[in-house]
């Protein structure tokens, strides 16, 4: 590193400039994936933390629970199936619930459910339901006023009060809310709790007519979900891609530069291997500041953004961005080392072997 | 014996075109001795230097680098030998512009994992530039560059010194003083040194001349 500290030192304002670059580059690409991340779970945080292993829905549904239509009877049948743990129904039905009886308006996900079932979240504030008419809330409605014992009405159905809330409950950017299921005859879906060694089983159990998903898939069957999170993903690997040629055009122009030193280095008796590392470690270090910065940046900018913007930062999303940046910056280095690689000692002798 | 060349002969092959460069030269340089090559210009003399400093191997003939011959080794053990046993002074001093005088020779003490080798502020002290080992290349003179140049040829304790050309860029009376330099820590370390030069007004100061024409030697 005796040659790649002082190298630096010396020709700050170039790195600098280089590293300004990059900061931003980085800040883009952890502020996106904070997006996508929060724009994810905004979505679909019901299914994410949804207390099951497999979800069984029409075939014909192509895995978007909202369109799918299973008779009761099947349950039953799911019941009897070996290797089938568990198993509950799942309706899920967008609303909207006129609250207490006023003006306020608020669009929900109701989850009809087996009140007793697997699915039922953790509640965080109140109770579960104990009665046919009370329903668990997403926390997201306590912001819009809604409070333990509030009363809601759906078109022409009966009241429903809020026994309980819990957290992290987000359906199609919608809260949800659970309620029993006795009475329905026409569900969405079953949720079943299996050991995944016998999913072959299972499936030959349940027949041609269904398509069993894990949660992931059930994700990317919510129609709006797969879009956006393709773009926003299409964005980051954009931005991989700017900042792994930037990165090479900046190092690659460099070391074009520094050709002679290189060659004379390398006369004076320094290994290649002395040169990629005093290289590699200079890419190395810039990235690991500039990628230091960026978390800083973004954390700044989070704590500017509002309460209710779907935004999530993770320390384990972090880190592994993180890397991924640095895997990149080297990547975008591969070619200088080509070229340091490739430099002959011979060239710092003038004349001789050119 | 610190440098021995046996029959040496060096042909660049340019595509189909062959050129030979060097034509069955012969050369030995004994401890305490400065040698001087002229010739006229694509006579050879870089070619010369560059496979007596194994920076360029010969189509044919042998080097021998402190009794070691040199075409046995791989390029790795190479590139070692020119670090242990040779040191270059190149036209333009060609120092390292992001260092300090006195990093330009702390480098090869780290590239050689050496580092409590102190010879660095000696030699520079030694050489006048004691009040310059905190300035840049590009803050110093020529002569100033060439002495650091040759005080870095000198760190690693030689056997031998190859410098091309070292008075190029270098007025007469700076370029006389550099070679009388040179000429003086080849005699008082008893090492051998080999020069290119255009300069004929310098020769006085070596033991011996050879002349170089079309790639043959002429003593
Ligand atoms: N890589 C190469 N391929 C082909 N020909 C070469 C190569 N390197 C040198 N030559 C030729 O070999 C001859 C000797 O070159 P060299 O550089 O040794 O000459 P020189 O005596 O040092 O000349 P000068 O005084 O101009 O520096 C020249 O004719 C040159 O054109
Ligand atoms: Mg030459």
């Amino acid at each position: 590193m005796f040659l790649a500290i002082r190298e630096l030192i010396h020709a700050k304002f170039r790195y600098v400039l280089i590293g300004f670059i990059m900061v931003l580059v980085a800040s883009l690409i952890f502020i996106i994936s904070g997006l996508a991340k929060g724009l994810s779970a905004d979505n679909a945080s019901a299914i994410q933390n949804l207390e099951t292993d497999y979800i069984v829905v029409d075939a014909e549904a192509e895995s978007d629970i909202t369109k799918s239509f299973i008779d009761r009877e099947k349950l039953d049948e799911i019941e009897q199936i070996s290797g089938v743990e568990k198993a509950n129904t799942l309706s899920i039905r967008m609303m909207n619930a006129s609250v207490n009886g006023t003006e306020q308006n608020e669009d929900v996900a109701l989850f009809v459910t087996e009140a007793d079932g697997m699915l039922i979240p953790s509640i965080t504030e109140g109770n579960s339901i104990t009665q046919d008419n009370e329903v668990i809330a997403d926390s997201m409605l306590k912001r819009e006023g809604l409070k333990l014992g509030d009363t809601l009405k759906f078109g022409d159905e009966s009241e429903y009060t809020i026994a309980g809330f819990a957290d992290k409950q987000r359906y199609s950017h919608t809260s949800v809310l659970y309620m029993e299921a006795s009475g329905r005859d026409r569900i969405n879906a079953v949720t079943i709790q299996a050991n995944p060694g016998k999913i072959d089983e299972i499936k030959n159990g349940i027949g041609n007519d269904f398509d069993i998903l894990t949660a992931e898939e059930a994700l990317q069957g919510i129609p709006s979900y797969s879009s956006e999170q393709a773009s926003l993903n299409m964005m980051i690997v954009f931005l991989f891609v700017i900042a792994a040629f930037v990165l090479a055009a900046f190092f690659y122009v460099i070391t074009l530069q520094k050709r002679d030193q290189f060659g004379v280095l390398k006369a004076l008796g320094a290994k290649t291997i002395y040169l990629v590392k005093s290289l590699l470690g200079q890419v190395v270090l810039i990235s690991v500041i500039c990628i230091a910065i960026a978390v800083g940046l973004t954390m700044g900018i989070k704590a500017l953004l509002p309460a209710d913007m779907p935004f999530l930062l993770e320390v384990s999303g972090l880190i592994q961005t993180s890397l991924l940046v640095l895997t990149v910056s080297v990547i975008g280095a591969l070619i200088s080392l080509v070229q340091v690689v490739n430099i002959d000692p011979v060239e710092a002798i003038e004349g001789a072997g050119k | 014996m610190t440098l021995v060349m046996e029959n040496v002969s060096k042909v660049y092959s340019d595509g189909p075109k062959e050129f030979k460069a060097l034509d069955d030269v012969s050369l030995e340089l004994q401890k305490g001795e400065f040698v001087a090559i002229i010739g006229p210009s694509g006579s050879g003399k870089s070619t010369m230097l560059s496979i007596a400093g194994a920076l360029l191997s010969p189509t044919s003939g042998t080097v021998f680098l402190d009794g070691e011959n040199t075409a046995h080794l791989s390029k790795r053990k190479i590139t070692e030998k020119r670090l242990e046993k040779i040191g270059f002074v190149f036209q333009a001093a060609n120092l390292i512009p992001y260092l300090k005088v006195r990093d330009q020779l702390r480098v090869i003490n780290v590239i050689a994992k050496n580092k409590a080798n102190s010879k660095g502020r000696e030699l520079l002290e030694h050489f006048g530039l004691t009040h310059r080992t905190n300035n840049y290349p590009n803050e110093l003179s020529g002569g100033e560059r060439q002495r650091v140049a040759i005080a870095r040829a000198l760190i690693n304790d030689p056997k031998i010194i190859l410098a091309d050309e070292p008075t190029a860029s270098l007025d007469s009376q700076r370029g006389r003083e550099v070679v009388e330099l040179l000429a003086d820590e080849i005699k008082s370390r008893g090492k051998s040194g080999l020069m290119v030069t255009h300069d004929e007004r310098v020769l006085d100061l070596c033991d011996r001349v050879v002349t170089i024409r079309d790639g043959r030697l002429e003593e």
